[in-house]
């Protein structure tokens, strides 16, 4: 096989600096005139870019892990959309500085008041709460750091030692990643009402997560690979993987959030069902229907049948489909906390726009750099041979 | 260790042994008498049975008082077999279609037998709820249907949802069993040269004839039931987990339990599974079939799946402080420190801390290691189902009706009977049908599939 470069077209960087502007402009602009509120909203970012760039660094551990073939002329796509990871910090640092509008526990004379609060101060206090954000991200960094170097030192020696270091890494990360993800989700969306807890949670925000980079790998390798930017064609076949693991978590997610749902609405205990109610008064019911169909319905549709899973154009509108629920999934789980009627403004814009456009240019800058095809993989070979 | 060659598939099956020779090796048990092995092996399986049933007659004759159920924990033995039973039968679903799904080619040598287990293990799954009515006679009421009394069953219970999703999960995994069957039993019908078996084999391969198009027929069947086995599998420990977490019981009561509960039935059936197919694969000279790599890859999965579990475990810990409710940290606190830490801890060490051997791969690829931790996974497994049930129910909310459980030896009689009854099957299993899928194996030889790299192989 021989592999060419080829350039990404300019328009990719311009469209990334002009999504980047606006949503910057639209951020500070919102900040400027309702902080409180665009502090929600940078929660809601933070976890938007976390969930893409993790999700990416989650397949190409997964693909590593479980041996797969068929994704390998992708995986670098997984690993430059993972490679903005650092961006991901730098939307926690205005948050340190904004607990206090944002974390009800966070107020000493509430906390000291409230005697369940009080009993969770030793998990729930801002050192050790700043201390878990910036240590799971930067573990997550330092992972990440580690495929890159053996993928990348694989482009020159081929050396089949180097996916063997990866497998094993991919190994320890998984078991990092359950962790990481459920802290940050803990962290970020559970103690936003620090009286309410499910331990479903995590598992929620892991398949969420998984669903994100995979929609946001999806897009970028089917339109990649129609444009001819991989330097070689990939069959078709290779994308029925995408499709159907689309399919798979858009169901797991379904379940886990139907589970949530139907057990605490079965059991009907104050303490817990206050949370739904929440997400259901105010008009939020809205919000709440709407993931049914967006996050649900719709993919599952798009996607039941065989030929649609491996056409191109369906994965890449199923993939807005999922992102953009994605968002509305997050927006559902966080803003009923800043206020208990549905609103929907350019605030709740800037940042999913702002999030886009860094992955876009992040992505650009990694494809100049970098080589799109991991042209060392020893599995290369069968990943392009692929054939269902 | 040894080297792999990431640019090379690795073999399904070890050789290139002949299309001649899979027929005669996987359909031996059935032409040949058994040996002694076999028939001490049944003759102590069927004993089992036969004494586990007197504890059941017993218990059919004087009523379930003589259980060690008592009030507050009115769901002892019964309910720990039941869902300890169900969670094996999941292994056989998870790996015949999810991993068909997952066009995991290792699936083939070990998919047949799994199906069978889970077969047998939901059979031994459904006594437990049957006599745990009291009356097993009047067992028929649990199904809906119109009757002269107007008796109807509740609609909203979970307990009625098991009734549901347990006989369709049944019904599903004995048509995909058997479809997968058909063109085995055609194999089989053209082989032997005994008229009776003849017959039967003919009559149960319903005219397969290997065409191109009863296989292409197949194919469309197979994948369609793979997929609407998958979600079924889910969903019945899911609904399993329902019976307790729709409750207001602490420890009961918490959201995780669908998906925990559905990652440990796929590990304690994982673990049964690799524990028979070890000694099958020794006694009928499968080992070039269902190899070391193979075993090795459910070992990851039970790894994998066991790791699962203790996020679960971990995750159930920490909410019960997090949550701040008293009852909640008071039933964890009591699990771990409690009568019956020793139940817990034999849970936490068999499910969580030493499966976690198999992160070596020297462990993961020698046999008695393996069998070991594998029988180590199925009493944690079972004891986890303990620990869920009888500590909760042993010290609820009301300190002044706490009480503890015993079992009576009727209950770990019926135990034995389930036992009894699940292996019995699996030796009359691996003699009357085909314990490996022939057609299927065939498919995953090297070189069977046509190539698209032109010769490579």
């Amino acid at each position: 096989m021989i592999y060419e470069k080829k350039e990404l077209p300019g328009k990719v960087q311009k469209i990334g600096f002009l999504l980047t502007g606006l949503g910057l402009v639209l951020v500070l602009v919102s900040y400027l005139v309702d902080p409180k509120r665009e502090a929600f909203n940078n929660v809601i970012g933070l976890m938007f870019f976390a969930s893409i760039a993790l999700g990416a660094l989650v397949l190409v551990a997964l693909e590593y892990l479980s041996g797969a073939v068929w994704s390998t002329p992708f995986r670098r796509i997984s690993e430059f959309i993972a490679s903005s990871l650092p961006l991901v910090l730098l939307f926690a640092v205005p948050l340190f500085f904004a607990m206090h509008s944002i974390f009800h526990w966070t107020h000493t004379d509430v906390v000291s008041a409230d005697k369940i609060l009080s009993a969770k101060t030793p998990y729930l206090n801002i050192p050790f709460f700043i201390g878990r954000t910036v240590g799971v991200l930067a573990l997550f960094y330092i992972f990440y750091l580690l495929f890159r170097r053996n993928s990348k030192k694989q482009d020159e020696t081929k050396d089949q030692k180097l996916t063997k270091t990866n497998v094993n890494l991919s190994a320890v990360f998984m078991f990092f990643a359950g962790i990481g993800l459920t802290v940050l989700v803990v962290d970020w969306v559970m103690s936003l009402e620090p009286h309410w807890f499910s331990t479903i949670l995590g598992i929620y925000f892991i398949s969420a997560t998984l669903l994100a980079g995979l929609a946001a790998t999806t897009y970028a390798a089917v339109s990649l690979n129609e444009g001819g930017y991989l330097g070689v064609k990939v069959g078709k076949d290779n994308y029925y993987s995408f499709g159907a693991l689309l399919f798979a978590i858009t169901n797991f997610w379904a379940y886990v959030a139907f589970s949530q749902f139907l057990l605490i609405w079965y059991a009907n205990i104050p303490e817990e069902t206050f949370w739904f109610i929440a997400r259901w008064e105010g008009g939020w019911k809205y919000i709440s229907i709407l993931l049914m169909i967006i996050r649900f319905a719709v993919p599952y549709a798009m996607l039941l049948s065989q030929p649609s899973k491996s056409d191109p154009k369906n994965l890449k509108r199923v993939s807005i489909v999922i992102l953009a629920a994605h968002f509305f999934d997050l927006y559902w789980l966080i803003m009923p906390t800043f206020s208990k009627t549905i609103t929907f403004s350019f605030y709740e814009i800037g940042f999913p726009v702002l999030v886009i456009g860094l992955i876009v240019l992040v992505f650009y800058a990694q494809a100049k750099k970098n080589n799109i095809l991991p042209v060392g993989d020893p599995k290369l070979q069968r990943g392009l041979d692929f054939h269902l | 260790m040894s080297t792999i060659d990431y640019t090379q598939e690795l073999p399904t099956v070890e050789g290139k042994p002949s299309a001649q020779s899979i027929d005669d090796v996987i359909s031996k048990p059935l032409d040949t008498k058994p040996g002694n092995l076999w028939k001490i092996l049944i003759t102590i399986t069927s004993l089992m049975l036969l004494v586990g049933g007197g504890a059941l007659g017993w218990t059919f004759y004087k009523g379930i008082g003589v259980w060690g159920n008592n009030n507050p924990v009115g769901w002892g033995f019964d309910i720990v077999n039941f869902v300890f039973w169900v969670g094996i039968g999941h292994a056989g679903t998870l790996i015949s279609a999810v991993l068909f799904l997952l066009r995991q080619r290792w699936r083939t040598g070990i998919a047949r037998f799994a199906e069978a287990m889970t077969i047998f293990a939901v059979m031994c799954a459904g006594i437990f709820p049957a006599i745990h009515t009291g009356r097993a006679w009047l067992d028929g009421y649990l199904f809906p249907y119109p009757n002269a009394n107007n008796i109807w069953v509740n609609f909203t219970s979970p307990l009625l949802w098991d009734v549901f999703a347990v006989s369709t999960y049944f019904t599903v995994s004995a048509i995909f069993w058997y479809v997968g069957l058909m063109p085995d039993f055609a194999t089989l019908r053209d082989r032997t040269t005994n008229t009776l078996k003849k017959n039967i084999y003919s009559i149960l391969s319903l005219g397969w004839r290997h065409s191109s198009r009863h296989w292409q027929h197949y194919e469309k069947a197979y994948m369609i039931l793979a997929g609407f086995a998958t979600p079924l599998v889910l969903s019945v420990h899911t609904i399993v987990s329902f019976d307790f977490a729709v409750s207001v019981i602490p420890g009961w009561h918490t959201t995780i339990f669908p998906p925990y509960f559905v990652a440990g039935a796929v590990f304690s059936g994982f673990a049964m599974v690799q524990n028979v197919l070890i000694f099958v694969r020794q006694a009928f000279n499968l080992k070039h079939i269902i190899t070391i790599g193979h075993l090795e890859k459910m070992n990851q999965v039970m790894l994998l799946v066991g790791t699962m579990v203790g996020y679960a475990y971990a995750m159930e810990f920490f909410v019960a402080w997090y949550s701040g409710n008293q009852f909640e940290t008071f039933t964890f606190i009591n699990r771990a420190l409690g009568p019956y830490a020793w139940a817990y801890w034999t849970m936490v060490s068999c499910n969580v801390i030493f499966p976690q051997l198999f992160w070596i791969k020297k462990i993961r690829t020698t046999i008695l290691p393996m069998f070991i931790l594998g029988v180590v996974v199925n009493i944690g497994m079972w004891f986890e189902r303990f620990v869920i049930i009888v500590t909760s129910l042993s010290r609820d909310y009301l300190p002044s009706s706490w009480g503890m459980y015993t079992p009576t030896i009727y209950d770990l009689g019926i135990l034995m009977f389930s036992f009894g009854l699940f292996f019995t099957n699996v030796l009359l299993f691996v003699r009357a049908l085909p314990a490996v899928s022939i057609a299927e194996v065939k498919a995953v030889v090297d070189g069977a599939q046509p190539s698209h790299k032109g010769g490579h192989h």
